[in-house]
């Protein structure tokens, strides 16, 4: 029983850890410009095809497929902005209602591209098993829970330190006030966009890598990441790392002590209950700081 | 006011959109897949095997023509029924196709309505043959699927058995019969669920290894899930599992070259070895045909769609040459079918099932190989056993 | 009195015309009742939207709830169809006092939190065999019934039924909105603060709105089990029952009354007949960006831009473009 119980937190450990690469870009534009981008888990999506593309059209290592998987997601990502920053009216929920619709049309788009059949990298190496003792996991899971803890870090160290990071905070908290410290809203909220698509690059491709893609898995990936947003607390980056691990390990612990069928509700419940019992979050307080 | 205007508009709009009657001088036969979707492969692939099926009838019987008519029902239940409606409007003499419970359920009670012969090879769920429908027909049910599984598991000798299923519609009702029988056999069988969201098998898989300990893994899901549990098995490496054994679209062609390193040993139904090898001049007129027309390999759904074409096809020409086809007669037709196919005999009880029906096993071995490996009259090749991807 | 000719040229043209003219061609009757089930679940998703202020996610946890409800009194307690759909709407309702909780979240909260009660829903649709059948779903649900020698399990027998709905749930909306306490809902979007100084509770009016929604949502629901027969978590639940009713409502107008129905019936036709033959896989991509295009040109939707327009021609004779009037 102990075996299981360890590597049941290990495998949440790591799904964790590919749940909050998914979620930070999420985050970031949630946290930055209170919009909820539902077109996100689409984003990550298409990032992951490109990976396929990368290695069924030239038989690369899908790794590669992130400098291509940049220029896509940026894209998207700001093409997303520009139409946002087009609403006139009632943003909060109209920014919902269009993102939503923008999924749509790239869930779509990438149905009618590569059609609804499933792909996932087809190179062994990746899946390797690494054994520590009782613990095991695939290679690539262990690679890029990794790359996940480097991408917090950098991403916070750069939302503390530098100054589009200071910029982009200045204008979440007061936008004119802002404005009149000569920063440009809409240049930092750009920056703040194409961040969360350099992300959404990194965890489509690792999607790719560990997992399974398919047309229809991107508004359960934008849904996962907007619950671990939720539990991190607005604004909160090392939330994100925290409530992704919490997600993870709380759905592996369903698995093993009860079934996995249960494994969607356990997520949901915790989501619904942090979002009644601490609206701000696990870690709001100290995200709202400044 | 303009409201109840633009409402009276949009009532026109919808008239005129939607009426546009056919008339037809052949006979019409109505097929009802879904084309798109997340289950667009499976449909385009049933529809090539029964635009073969009705190529080669109308190629041997000059005095009867028959012409297909084709409407995507997207995977929805409703357009299903509507579809099936519009074809009868066509004046389709029957309809054949049909993917999963949920969709031939509403559109096989609307052929009923409709007085249609429906024939399909797409669900395997027991709910669709105990509801009295008198002109529907299944050439293929769950128990089919269920004997294969359960034969292979039983000629191996395995004496415990874990079946990892998906709480989906089909592959929950395929793995209670699967436990139902193995059970009945004094195999022991430990039921693994799992939420078809599900990404990371690993604690499932050390569930089965630490505390199942089994001999052989059922595997009942689709194509992604397999790819999760084989990755989490080969990552777990469970020591006591002889047997990694999947149903539907596992044993493909399709799955040995986009997994290549996964597929080695893994079993699945498959109707026939890879690369075909057809022996008897109807399959190898088959193959030419599919080739001909789809310039690839014909798959384990063509094959079921060329059968069901085929069986309606023959049905209809005796019920027009005895011309009780207006009047109805064409489901006491198909009921007399009783014929050795490509997926075996078939031959309909009361309800419309075919208790003949039997998948084979086949088993993915070395040079991208499908071999057939169950039942022994149908074997193609020496079984790897006990043999896992991981070894 | 203008008014009441162009309702009872409305009616008949509903109850008379447009059955005499469809009643042989099944296929259109099969798109339009499909068509006024979307529009049913449309309607209530705005009366949530405009007077509840309150946009939801999850009114496939309502459908789906209805729709169970009914199905299993028909099946398993023998209740007579017509009192079964009604008692879909009550459980529908029951099952809103769940989400009583999440009217304190403000705006995207709200409509994500729902989303996580459709899904909640779902598991135990699947979860709970032995009522529910489990994923393998119920099949065989009762028609409609034959009443007074009128068969309603018929195509024409279902339309009848899902129109009389819809009306009925119409003209309720219609006498809220027109209330004092839908003044006072209005007024809430403007400012709930006002609505306080004025004596409303707009928690409870709220949770009114959301009970009423949630009612509506579930008879279509159940009476959509009834004409489809068959029900499994996966179809009861499906992301596609909040999805199409929002694209509608939002395409119509949500904040009209004729807007969501209208969007419905316009918005899946249309997409039946003209995307699905444009593009066969993936057309729902056109859904996509008709959404988009209204959020971005005309957030009021189609209803209040075609008004607007057609007051504008009978003021001026001519159709000015937008930005020349800002009154437009």
């Amino acid at each position: 029983m102990i075996e299981l119980i360890l590597q049941s937190l290990y495998s949440g450990l790591l799904s964790g850890g590919s749940y909050a690469l998914i979620a930070l870009g999420l985050a970031l534009v949630f946290g930055t410009m209170k919009i909820i981008n539902l077109a996100h888990g689409e984003m990550v999506l298409l990032a992951a095809y490109m990976a396929y593309l990368m290695e069924s059209k030239l038989t690369l290592s899908p790794i590669l497929a992130i400098p291509l998987a940049l220029v896509v997601s940026c894209l998207v990502a700001v093409a997303i902005y520009f139409l946002l920053s087009r609403i006139s009216k009632n943003r909060e929920l109209n920014s919902l209602i269009l993102t939503f619709g923008i999924g749509i049309i790239l869930t779509n788009a990438i149905l009618i591209i590569w059609s609804a059949d499933i792909h996932s990298t087809s190179s062994p190496g990746f899946q390797e098993p690494v054994v520590l003792g009782p613990l095991f996991s695939m290679r690539s899971e262990l690679g890029f829970f990794g790359v996940s803890i480097v991408l917090v870090a950098a991403l916070w160290w750069w939302l503390s330190r530098s100054w589009y990071g200071r910029a982009l905070r200045a204008v979440s908290s007061n936008r004119d006030a802002a404005k009149l410290m000569g920063i440009n809203p809409h240049r930092t909220e750009v920056v703040s966009f194409v961040v969360a698509g350099i992300l959404a690059s990194f965890a489509g491709v690792a999607l790719y890598c560990t997992s399974v893609i398919q047309p229809s898995l991107g508004s359960s990936l934008t849904s996962k990441a907007f619950i671990i947003t939720v539990l991190a607390g607005i604004g909160s980056i090392p939330g994100v790392l925290v409530g992704a691990i919490l997600i993870g390990i709380a759905e592996a612990m369903t698995v093993t002590l009860y079934s996995s069928a249960l494994q969607e509700l356990t997520s949901m419940v915790l989501f619904l209950l942090v979002l009644f019992v601490l609206p701000n979050g696990l870690f709001g307080a100290a995200g709202r700081r400044g | 006011m303009i409201l109840i205007n633009r409402a009276l508009l949009a009532m026109t709009l919808v008239l005129t959109l939607g009426l546009s009657p056919v008339t037809a001088k052949e006979f019409l036969l109505g097929v009802q897949l879904p084309l798109t979707g997340s289950l667009a492969r499976v449909g385009n692939n049933t529809l090539e095997g029964i635009t073969v099926g009705v190529e080669m009838f109308n190629s041997t019987n000059p005095n009867h023509k028959i012409k297909l008519v084709t409407i995507d029902d997207e995977s929805s239940p409703a357009k299903a029924m509507a579809a099936v409606e519009k074809l009868a409007a066509q004046g389709a003499v029957a309809i054949t196709g049909g993917y999963g419970t949920n969709l031939i359920g509403p559109a096989s009670d609307a052929a009923n309505k409709a007085g249609l012969v429906y024939i399909t090879s797409g669900g395997v769920g027991n709910e669709l043959v105990s509801r009295g429908l008198k002109n529907f027909f299944r050439t293929n049910g769950a128990a089919g699927y269920a004997k294969a599984v359960v034969g292979l598991f039983s000629d191996m000798g395995v004496k415990s058995v874990s079946i990892v299923y998906s709480t989906k519609e089909a592959t929950a009702e395929l793995a209670q019969s699967v436990n139902k029988i193995l059970s009945g056999m004094k195999i022991k069988v430990t039921m693994h669920t799992f939420d078809p969201a599900i990404t990371d098998f690993k604690p499932v898989l050390n569930k089965i290894k630490l505390q199942d300990r089994s001999e052989g893994i059922a595997m009942i899901g689709y194509e992604n899930d397999y790819v999760g549990i084989l990755r989490a098995a080969k990552v777990m490496q469970p020591p006591t599992v002889k047997a990694m054994v999947g149903v539907w679209s596992l044993a493909t062609p399709k799955m040995a070259a986009d997994f290549p390193d996964l597929m080695p040993n893994v079993y699945g139904t498959s109707m026939m070895p890879f690369p075909a090898g057809f022996n008897t001049p109807e399959g190898k007129e088959f193959e030419k045909t599919y080739r001909r027309l789809y310039k690839k390999e014909p798959d384990y759904l063509g094959q079921f769609g060329y059968v069901q074409a085929q069986l309606l096809c023959e049905a209809i020409k005796r019920s027009a040459d005895k011309g009780t086809l207006a009047k109805g007669g064409l489901a006491a037709e198909v009921r007399k079918t009783n014929k050795n196919t490509l997926i075996g005999p078939v031959a309909f009880d009361e309800t419309g099932d075919n208790p003949s029906f039997q998948q084979r096993m086949g088993q993915h071995q070395v040079g991208n190989k499908i071999v057939i490996v169950w039942p022994k009259e149908e074997v193609t090749g020496k079984m790897n056993f006990p043999a896992v991807p991981w070894k | 009195m203008k008014q009441r000719t162009q309702i009872v040229i409305l009616l008949v043209a509903l109850y008379v015309v447009l059955p005499f003219l469809l009643k042989g061609n099944t296929y259109v009757m099969s798109i339009l009742v499909a068509s006024l089930t979307i529009a049913g679940v449309a309607l209530a998703w705005a009366l949530l939207g405009n007077l509840g202020g309150m946009v939801s996610f999850g009114h496939a946890a309502f459908f789906g709830v209805g729709s169970y409800i009914s199905a299993i009194v028909t099946m398993k307690l023998g209740v007579p169809i017509f009192a079964a759909i009604l008692m879909g709407g009550f459980g529908a309702t029951i099952a809103s006092i769940a989400v009583l909780p999440a009217l304190r979240l403000s705006g995207p909260y709200f409509a994500l939190a729902i989303l996580a009660y459709a899904h909640i829903f779902k598991i135990l649709a699947t979860e709970f065999t032995s009522v529910t059948g489990g994923a393998g779903g119920l099949l065989g649900i009762p028609p409609l019934p034959t009443l007074l020698g009128f068969n309603f399990g018929s195509k024409l027998g279902a339309y009848l039924v899902i129109i009389t709905i819809i009306l009925v749930f119409a003209f309720i909306y219609a006498r809220i909105r027109g209330s004092y306490y839908g003044f006072a809902l209005r007024a809430m979007h403007e400012s709930e603060d006002a609505t306080r100084v004025v004596g409303v509770n707009s928690t409870l009016l709220k949770a009114l709105m959301l009970f009423l929604s949630a009612f509506m949502t579930g008879v279509v629901g159940a009476f959509n089990a009834h004409y489809i027969n068959f029900l499994e978590p996966d179809y009861a639940f499906h992301i596609g029952w909040t999805m199409l009713p929002l694209v509608a409502a939002i395409f119509g107008g949500y904040r009209t009354l004729s807007g969501p129905l209208i969007g419905a019936v316009v918005v899946y036709t249309v997409d039946q007949l003209v995307f699905k033959s444009l593009i066969p896989s993936g057309h729902q991509i056109m859904l996509g960006v008709l959404l988009g295009i209204i959020i971005l040109f005309a957030p009021d939707g189609l209803i209040p831009l075609l008004k607007k327009t057609v007051r504008r021609v009978r003021q001026t004779g001519k159709c000015r473009p937008p930005q020349t009037d800002a009154t437009c």
